[in-house]
């Protein structure tokens, strides 16, 4: 770990204790932790250059690791810091840029880190009661971003929520938003500013897109059970213009995401169902057919079953159906990549609290990946290949007020 | 073809999931609110005695933790010393929850000092003053020379809910006061600390502190039904839905006469 890594690490840690230095009504310490094993069976190419099945993954890891305190100054104004240790994890993403031919290229790269990592997930303040407007909040800083299910996906299954899984939008980012709760528990909203950025870029690449995302969120609950909903986000990649003159940049992106949400929870059945709609477009690049713009889509359907009412045993069936369409997308004439994922698992839940909410949770999922790919694509080699999946993941957290 | 026999799969789940059907209850579980916790007990004790087949488990932790509780469909009944939040509510309905409140009984949150104190009736403005740290001696109120130790109760509680609403508006309690988890502990800490001052459930209070007046208003049957004291609340009791089967008949008990007795033995006010 070099020093500044190191320094980066210290002062992460020590701002763990920053509500508690700034005397708190209550401060809430609590964590959570993922240990998993992954096995993966993917097609690659064997000796005579003919694809066969081979095993790609097989491994342990501590996937995440939360550690967060969480403190009230008053009853309406809260503060939450959460850090996120992990052993594996290569999303350290960077944006790297060339100058050629006047154009200024963006291309986002990913770097490998070696023992445990630590990024800085969540870093907020609530103000409640700043804006006099009942169950309105206002929150500053590191947060969720209310985009489609990405801010209260729960991991029941052990995939990432369907806009996080295909990079639609971030989990977390530097931002200020006004959420809050419809009266008498009609549902919640939310309206924000973020830097469109979000919690996993580091380095001076951050500063370089000058645009900020802008995010509206709305869910109805108009009957028990029955949640509809969307969220609308717009957003950029990149800046428009060079920094050192005004060259355009052909990879600036203007990106309108779009979610559309629906929740059914009905005795043991809580079934989820979403649909998002990514619109990329590329304003600097001027060529008649606008070959790199783009639409991509996806549905995502997740059932699950809570079996606790009718079983010794508190365990959940979960499934999911996820289907993202990118075939829209041009690259080198080419389309790109379709994508089938079929996820069956269960979860056993154990070791409940004082509420009866358990502190532990085994899971047992497998996924199967279809690409509907063109074999001689690049991408296909680079790992877009049919695959099977195996994961067992165990869960468990802790929360003590201080 | 193996995606549609995921689907089939899944689907075939969900259909056999929805025709299970509720085996019938004999075991009922009250979770939540520590105000409430003494009424619960009672009651459930009274029921049990005329109906040996069911079985009542009564769990305090405070009113958040009741309502988690019934969030996560792990309570049939929610004990709460304060009205659910909208909050609360909308992640109840999303997963399928529907809270209904029952009021079971009313209370005073009840200001308390050591008995050896002389002052009988203090000002919400006072409370304030003394809860954010602005009044530290009793002096200041006419009271003997002694510093004032003020006992609050944890921010889960309903009772400190309220008692935020009605008293702190939202001010921040200061940082050396007590922060206690539930009615006993207030009531104990006061007890035994000459310059303690603290607040209780009306159900609470006795002999062993000294009950205050508020704004000269003592909280009584009267004071307390007709909201002359500032510090009246109601207790609750929420179900997933209107109550059925047994759940309905230990409310419908604990709100009949019967079990208004049980309420006033207590040390509550009664719902008539």
């Amino acid at each position: 770990m070099t020093r500044k890594k190191l320094m980066l690490n210290l002062i992460c840690l020590g701002l763990l204790f920053v509500p508690m230095a700034m005397n708190g009504l209550e401060t809430k310490l609590s964590g959570e932790f993922w240990g998993r094993w992954l096995a993966e069976i993917a097609k690659r190419k064997n000796a005579t250059g003919n694809y066969e099945n081979k095993l790609v993954n097989n491994y342990l890891s501590l996937e995440r690791g939360y550690l967060g305190l969480e403190t009230k100054f008053t009853e309406q104004v809260k503060g939450r810091f959460t850090v996120d240790i992990y052993t594996t994890d290569k999303t350290y993403e960077y944006q790297s840029y060339s100058l050629e031919d006047s154009t200024l290229t963006a291309s986002t790269k990913s770097g490998s880190i070696d023992g445990a990592g630590l990024k800085i997930k969540y870093a907020y303040v609530d103000f409640g009661g700043f804006i006099p407007v009942k169950d309105m909040t206002l929150t500053a800083g590191m947060q969720k971003v209310y985009f489609g299910s990405i801010y209260d996906w729960s991991y029941t299954l052990i995939g990432k929520a369907p806009s996080d899984e295909h990079k639609v939008a971030n989990s977390a980012d530097l931002g200020l938003t006004l959420n809050g709760y419809l009266p008498s528990g009609y549902g919640e909203y939310a309206v924000g500013i973020y830097n469109g950025e979000g919690y996993k870029k580091v380095g001076a690449n951050l500063k370089d897109n000058t645009d900020f995302a802008y995010l509206g969120n709305l869910r109805v609950t108009p009957i028990t059970g029955l949640t509809v909903g969307g969220s609308y986000m717009y957003n950029t990649v990149g800046r428009e213009k060079d920094l050192n003159g005004e060259a355009n940049n052909s990879a600036y992106e203007k990106q309108q995401l779009m979610d559309a949400y629906t929740r059914l929870a009905y005795g043991p059945v809580d079934l989820n169902c979403e649909y998002i709609v990514k619109n990329v477009d590329f304003p600097n690049i001027t060529d008649s057919n606008k070959t790199k713009k783009y639409t991509a889509t996806g549905i995502s359907i997740f059932p699950c079953i809570n079996l606790k009412e009718y079983l010794p045993y508190d365990l959940q069936i979960v499934g999911c159906y996820d289907l993202w369409d990118e075939s829209d997308r041009l690259v080198s004439d080419k389309a790109r990549n379709k994508l089938a994922a079929s996820t069956i698992g269960v979860n056993y839940n154990f070791m409940p609290d004082e509420t009866d909410t358990p502190s532990m949770q085994l899971q047992l999922n497998y996924t199967d990946k279809r690409y509907d790919e063109d074999k001689s694509h690049s991408d296909y080699a680079n790992g877009k290949q049919d695959s099977s999946q195996i994961n067992l993941q165990l869960k468990w957290k802790f929360a003590n007020t201080l | 073809m193996k995606t549609k026999i995921y689907i089939i799969a899944l689907v075939s789940m969900i259909i056999a999931a929805l025709n299970l059907s509720a085996a019938s209850k004999n075991q009922i579980t009250c979770t939540g609110s520590t105000t409430v916790l003494p009424i619960a007990q009672a009651a459930a004790e009274s029921y049990m005695d005329n109906h040996p087949e069911i079985n009542i488990s009564v769990r305090g932790g405070g009113s958040g933790v009741g309502v988690a509780a019934l969030q996560n469909g792990t309570t049939d009944i929610c004990n709460s010393s304060r009205p659910m939040k909208s909050k609360e509510i909308s992640v109840a309905k999303a997963k399928g929850i529907n809270p209904v409140a029952y009021a079971i009984a009313n209370d005073a949150i009840s200001i308390i000092v050591h008995t050896n104190n002389p002052i009988k009736d203090i000002t919400i403005q006072q409370i304030k003053d003394i809860y954010t740290g602005k009044i530290k001696n009793w002096k200041a109120l006419g009271g003997p020379n002694l510093p004032i130790v003020a006992v609050s109760r944890d921010v889960s509680s309903g009772t400190f809910e309220v008692f935020n609403e009605k008293v702190l508006a939202g001010a921040k309690v200061e940082g050396s006061a007590q922060l206690l988890a539930s009615n006993n502990a207030v009531l104990s800490a006061v007890s035994n600390t000459p310059g303690a001052i603290g607040y209780v459930g009306l159900g609470y209070v006795n002999e062993t502190v000294k009950l205050l007046s508020v704004n000269r208003v003592i909280p009584a049957v009267a004071s307390v039904k007709n909201n002359s004291y500032p510090l009246a609340r109601k207790l609750y009791m929420y179900t997933n839905g209107n109550a059925k089967g047994e759940v309905e008949k230990l409310i419908g008990f604990i709100q009949s006469e019967k079990g208004q007795k049980i309420v006033e033995e207590q040390g509550f006010i009664n719902i008539k």
